[in-house]
């Protein structure tokens, strides 16, 4: 095709060139180009990142054989493989046994591994052999299904920028020492955590992502956290425990990240919150605070539309909100109207609010005041667009024409009412 | 040139540099759009070349017109700054599309030019070219020498002259693999056994390596081999390993110097053994009874095997089914001894080659 044809093209490259093409081709591919040539026999060989995933597996009929396969292939590949690996990544629905891993640990181990994710097993949970915490420049930690006990010895990942654990099992005390034994964490994610009282320290921290039934949670020592996801699940035991606890929740969670700039609740999170809030002090002001989506809060709970009012007057610069309705419907019957005319500072505004999504909306009256009450005070509002739910189907004209009348603070302001599909 | 800028003439002048290819030419271009490639870069402010045609900023040797052409109308794109997101993708998406020479060409220039978002979006672009081919696809593709000697190819040996050796051979290979399978015992006193005969195998190699081409020894070849194979078979049946995986790593264990396992691995070590054991099976035909007439049923089994683990190994080589035969004309019946011998041979030398 070309002048000089029959001139090799490519196995000259610099090496640094072939890593870059073969960690970006699927692992099996990039061994199989051992047998291209002469040249081609070891250098995926040097390729520092490894990531066996289902694209490794050889289809075949025997389950058993499927799992050996893999398993010899990672083996192979980790005694043929030379020079450091940085990045080794497991992600299949078969479980490799506990020696088989426990060796392939202990070999990355001794590699300079910087980069670790593993994700074995659609029941199983293996447990961590102690090497995983002697792996000095790990930078990027996930784990997913395992048990994890440091040792004693254990001085922390001085290194870690990235930790992700969901549905590990390791003993309360551990969870936090660990964060707070990682200078550098910059991003935190907790998964399927059951029942955990939390306190984190990290001063790096950027992102936090939680997830589970957590009973309390406070950001002691987070100062740069700018973006907080959190979804809060509710058992019998946690209901108890937020009935009995004391303090102001939303200073403990949320009195420490100034620098905030995207925050996301889901589920009893706003809930969460509500516990102990008092009406009418906002110590903290957040100026970054540009995002907020909160999911499933309940308007017929004062305690949590004060909360969520709390939220939106703290955010100065608040750019977009996006909140859902819960549709648990209680028998409450008597909504306290009177409240968005007296107790609440009229002389708010939203300054920046351009956006806002509010969905499930079912049409209880708080949830039209607030509308109303956002519609009011918010000068630059572009959109605000309101998806009622599924549920409710004979009220929706009636809503529809009493937020059509509502007086709008912005002259750019659309109402647009969605019927979101099934 | 002289010294005046170029066509567009702006009320902001653009300052030029000068950039000299490794074949000589010169060209001028728009500074803040060279900037962008680090080397030039780091050449025009630290070393402060670049500022007239005398002294030229020297490109390294691997950038040439072409390639700085393309790598110049990428940076030219990106170093403008209102274009969204979705633009610059579309756009690079749009470049990468070039023949593979081009693509290799580019991304050896860009590395040197140090601009990695030209090597990145390059190397994605060949990644996608080798991404599921097979070996015979990518060597044309990039003109690659098909230069592995035999025995670092690896294949099981497909029948398609219908010889009777070969067919044999075959079968015994799948019945040995299937016998492991079946057995299910304790390993830890199976590999501590098998350790001795590792040892004894070792010794029998040197043997018939010392005494190997002799017509006379073969006699004690023959013996040897039946030692060697007896030990072997016993072994096979005692592995508690239920895979060819397992099988494949008893295997591994009685290698007898380090031969490094080049290729890919389950392959490899397998048909490195596969010849020598098979041949040395094969004399065990006549001690333990065993024809060619299988009951049907299980022939049919032992060859629906064969065929899957050819297909496993997903590759066909003809040349080496022409050397076996070839090998085996020369040579009568004795041509699997001595090729056993070789066989040692070769895994011994090959062993010290590599080792």
């Amino acid at each position: 095709m070309d002048t000089d044809s029959g001139r090799d093209l490519i196995s000259d490259l610099p090496q640094s060139i072939i890593e870059s093409i073969l960690i970006k081709v699927p692992l099996l591919d990039a061994v199989r180009t051992s047998i291209l040539s002469r040249k081609w026999r070891y250098k995926w060989a040097t390729i520092t990142q490894l990531v066996f995933n289902d694209t490794c597996l050889i289809p075949c009929n025997d389950k058993s054989i499927v799992s050996c396969n893999l398993v010899n292939f990672i083996t192979r590949c980790l005694f043929l493989h030379d020079g450091p690996i940085h990045k080794f990544e497991l992600n299949t629905s078969y479980s490799p046994t506990s020696p088989d891993l426990d060796q392939w640990l202990l070999f990355l181990s001794r590699k300079d591994i910087k980069e670790l994710i593993i994700d074995i097993g659609e029941d199983d949970w293996f447990r961590a052999p102690s090497c995983v915490f002697f792996c000095p420049k790990l930078t990027h930690l996930v784990l997913v299904r395992c048990e994890l006990n440091p040792p004693p010895n254990f001085k922390g990942f001085l290194y870690l920028k990235h930790l992700s654990l969901q549905q590990v099992i390791i003993p309360p005390h551990d969870i936090e020492v660990l964060i707070s034994s990682c200078p550098l964490l910059e991003s935190l994610t907790l998964s399927y955590f059951d029942s955990l009282e939390l306190t984190i320290r990290a001063p790096n921290l950027k992102y936090l992502n939680l997830e589970g039934e957590f009973k309390d949670i406070r950001l002691e020592n987070t100062p740069c956290l700018v973006g907080i996801s959190v979804a809060m699940y509710m058992t019998d035991d946690i209901a108890e425990h937020f009935e009995q606890s004391s303090g102001c929740n939303f200073d403990k969670f949320l009195g420490g990240v100034p620098c905030l700039e995207r925050l996301i609740g889901h589920i009893y999170f706003t809930k969460y919150l509500s516990i102990g809030n008092e009406q009418g002090s906002f110590p903290v002001i957040y100026q970054n605070l540009k995002f907020i989506e909160l999911y499933q809060v309940s308007f017929e709970d004062m305690k949590e539309l004060l909360v969520v009012l709390r939220m939106i007057v703290s955010s100065p610069n608040l750019e977009e909100l996006q909140i859902s309705s819960s549709s648990i419907t209680t028998t409450a019957d008597i909504y306290d109207l009177d409240f968005w005319e007296k107790d609440w500072p009229a002389d708010c505004t939203f300054s920046k609010l351009k956006i806002v999504h509010m969905t499930d909306f079912s049409g209880l009256p708080h949830e039209i005041a607030f509308i109303k009450f956002l519609l009011g005070h918010s000068p630059v509002l572009e959109q605000m667009i309101v998806a009622p739910t599924i549920y409710v189907t004979d009220k929706v004209v009636k809503m529809l024409i009493d937020l059509l009348t509502f007086r709008r603070a912005s002259p750019l302001a659309t109402v647009k009412f969605v019927q979101e599909p099934l | 040139m002289s010294g005046g800028p170029m066509a567009i003439v702006k009320p902001e002048m653009k300052s030029y540099i000068w950039l000299q290819t490794a074949d000589g030419s010169i060209q001028q271009v728009e500074e803040e759009v060279a900037m962008l490639c680090p080397l030039i870069y780091k050449e025009l402010i630290h070393n402060g070349m670049g500022s007239s045609k005398n002294c030229a900023i020297l490109l390294p040797e691997r950038v040439n017109p072409a390639n700085l052409g393309l790598i110049l109308e990428f940076c030219r794109f990106h170093q403008v700054s209102g274009r969204s997101n979705k633009e610059r993708k579309k756009y690079d998406e749009k470049f990468v599309r070039l023949d593979t020479k081009m693509l290799c060409d580019l991304a050896s220039a860009a590395d040197s030019l140090q601009l990695r978002p030209v090597v990145d979006l390059t190397s994605r672009a060949l990644a996608r070219i080798i991404e599921g081919k097979t070996p015979e696809e990518i060597r044309e593709t990039f003109h690659l020498p098909d230069d592995l000697t035999e025995e670092e190819k690896l294949e099981p040996l497909k029948n398609i002259t219908d010889d009777p050796r070969i067919r044999l051979l075959n079968r015994l290979y799948a019945r040995k693999r299937k016998a492991l399978h079946k057995k299910e015992k304790l390993k830890n006193v199976e590999v501590v056994e098998e350790e001795h005969r590792v040892d004894e195998r070792s010794v029998d190699d040197l043997l018939s390596f010392i005494n190997s081409g002799d017509q006379d020894s073969k006699g004690v070849k023959v013996t040897k081999n039946k030692k060697k194979s007896r030990g072997r078979k016993e072994q096979g049946r005692n592995t508690s390993s239920n895979s060819e995986a397992g099988n494949y790593n008893k295997e591994s264990n009685c290698l007898t110097s380090g031969t490094s396992v080049g290729s890919s691995p389950s392959r490899n070590s397998k048909l490195q053994n596969s010849p020598s054991e098979l041949f040395s099976s094969k004399f065990d035909l006549d001690d333990f009874d065993i024809d060619d007439e299988l009951d049907p049923a299980r022939q049919e089994e032992i060859d629906r095997e064969v065929e899957d683990f050819a297909r496993r190994l997903n590759s066909v080589w003809p040349e080496r089914i022409q050397q076996i035969l070839s090998l085996g004309q020369e040579r009568k019946r004795l041509g699997p001894i001595s090729m056993n011998g070789n066989g040692s041979l070769k895994r011994c030398t090959a062993g010290v080659d590599r080792g």
